[in-house]
């Protein structure tokens, strides 16, 4: 038959870590080589001594919800670092005090409408300008937003005063809004990401820097945020984020194109505003009711 | 700063959710292996205080390195390997007496986390502290093979752990496996 076992084989056969192959060649082998199957029968033995002994060690509880806890608030702690602005400290009740303004969700909705606007106007700006059969201004947002192109200017600032009518339209439209339970660790997934190298258009960086800085302050005080808010502020934000990297790829097209790369720069803006409109209202929400 | 800001680029288009967009998340991660983690850690710590410790850092280490550490199959190779090596670092200078993890277990029993009559958990820790023993003659990196390989690693999550050749493990583990029956035999009399 075939050659006797060694010991490496003979561990890795009890293992199950053999081939396919080998497994049935070393099977054979036991069954009719006495030598070999005497030694299986020690090695079996000393296996199941060394599993049972070893067992109360490996089987003693483990507290999960402590540990789940203290690396909960640890990655907290990180995250609190990380943002390093001076809003950090005992600021948590009197956020939360603030954040059940009404006002607060309005503002939202405000800079959730020119967004839409802004999108919207792009769209058009570039129907008329590029070739009709060219879809990638049409992002989602000019979806419903072809009724407010009149009532915004493209222009980059106060992005809030002008919309107070429209938001008032929108709201009714709006459905009611779920309660999810914040998720535990909402950051995880911005770290998820290809570390592909990515160009920056010209002048991005500025507000790229301000966005970071501004949302990290926001992500590190979220858990003071009601769900509701937090769910609709995740809406807002994705509805900007998509405005941005539709500009910005129509910007990344046409280089040469001082309006694409104007209404990327407004959609970041909007965003800015956004973000400033959270993190102000926090810090200094009083003067807004 | 600026690496904050390639995320958020990158993260842009439709990364606006709440559910991950990667192999694993950090909180799956956590379920699926902090038992791991915490038991492999305290294996070498010998001291369950520390071994949240060292639980606490690798998770820590995770969570910083979460687009840089390997795929799903691998993940638990990682962090074993990171557990080791935190665990490691954290033994030294530690002194290994039962007397902390005692205090430990009776600041646990107060809080409601562990429930044993006294008498049974006396037994089970001179078993484990005998297990211990034996464990300690067993020389690296036999002696990490059989704790890996007693966590259910298969051979490649421990080569790919402890920077072995996969070929290798059965025979470690086999030489492991053979110095712990003796010198267990040796002290608890049992063979």
């Amino acid at each position: 038959m075939t050659r006797c076992l060694d010991e490496a084989t003979l561990q890795t056969y009890f293992d199950g870590e053999l081939s396919g192959e080998m497994m049935e060649s070393a099977t054979l082998h036991l069954a009719s080589c006495s030598t070999c199957a005497a030694a299986a029968r020690e090695m079996e033995e000393e296996i199941n001594l060394m599993m049972t002994a070893l067992e109360p060690e490996f089987e003693a509880s483990v507290p999960t919800e402590r540990l789940r806890q203290r690396i909960d608030a640890a990655v907290l702690d990180l995250r609190v670092d990380a943002a390093s602005l001076p809003a950090r400290g005992g600021f948590g009740a009197f956020i939360s005090g603030l954040l059940s303004f009404g006002s607060q969700r309005s503002l939202g909705y405000a800079s959730l409408v020119v967004v839409l606007a802004f999108a919207a106007v792009f769209g058009l700006v570039k129907l008329k300008t590029d070739t009709p059969e060219q879809p990638i201004a049409q992002t989602p947002p000019v979806k419903n937003g072809n009724e407010q192109v009149a009532v915004v200017p493209p222009t980059v600032d106060q992005p809030v005063q002008v919309n107070t009518a429209v938001e008032r339209k929108n709201t009714d439209k709006r459905p009611t809004i779920r309660t999810n339970p914040a998720p535990r660790f909402t950051a995880v997934k911005t770290e998820v990401t290809t570390s592909e190298p990515v160009k920056l258009l010209p002048g991005e960086r500025a507000y790229l820097q301000t966005i970071a800085r501004l949302d990290s302050t926001i992500k590190a005080n979220k858990k003071s945020m009601r769900p509701s808010l937090q769910v609709e502020y995740a809406r807002n934000l994705a509805v900007v984020d998509r405005a941005i990297a539709a500009t910005r790829s129509a910007a990344k097209s046409n280089p040469n194109d001082p309006d694409a790369a104007d209404f990327m720069f407004s959609a970041y803006q909007s965003k800015v505003d956004l973000l400033n409109t959270i993190a102000d209202a926090r810090l200094g929400g009083g003067r807004s009711h | 700063m600026n690496g904050q800001a390639r995320v958020l680029i990158e993260s842009m288009p439709n990364d606006i959710g709440t559910e991950a967009v990667g192999p694993l998340s950090f909180d799956e991660a956590f379920t699926l292996h902090h038992r791991a983690v915490f038991r492999t850690a305290r294996a070498v710590v010998r001291d369950s205080a520390l071994a949240e410790d060292v639980t606490q850092e690798v998770f820590l280490r995770l969570y910083r390195n979460l687009h840089a550490t390997p795929g799903e199959d691998l993940l638990r190779a990682w962090l074993l390997r990171v557990t080791l090596n935190v665990a490691r670092n954290t033994v030294r200078g530690q002194n290994r007496s039962m007397v902390r993890d005692n205090e430990y277990h009776k600041s646990t029993a107060d809080n409601g986390f562990a429930v044993e009559a006294p008498e049974e958990d006396y037994e089970r820790r001179v078993a484990i502290e005998e297990a211990r023993r034996a464990l300690d003659k067993v020389k690296e990196p036999m002696r990490s093979c059989l704790l890996l390989k007693q966590q259910g690693l298969s051979y490649r999550e421990i080569a790919n752990s402890l920077s072995l050749k996969e070929t290798n493990v059965g025979s470690l583990v086999a030489r492991g496996r053979k110095e712990f029956a003796r010198v267990y035999g040796k002290i608890g009399g049992r063979r």
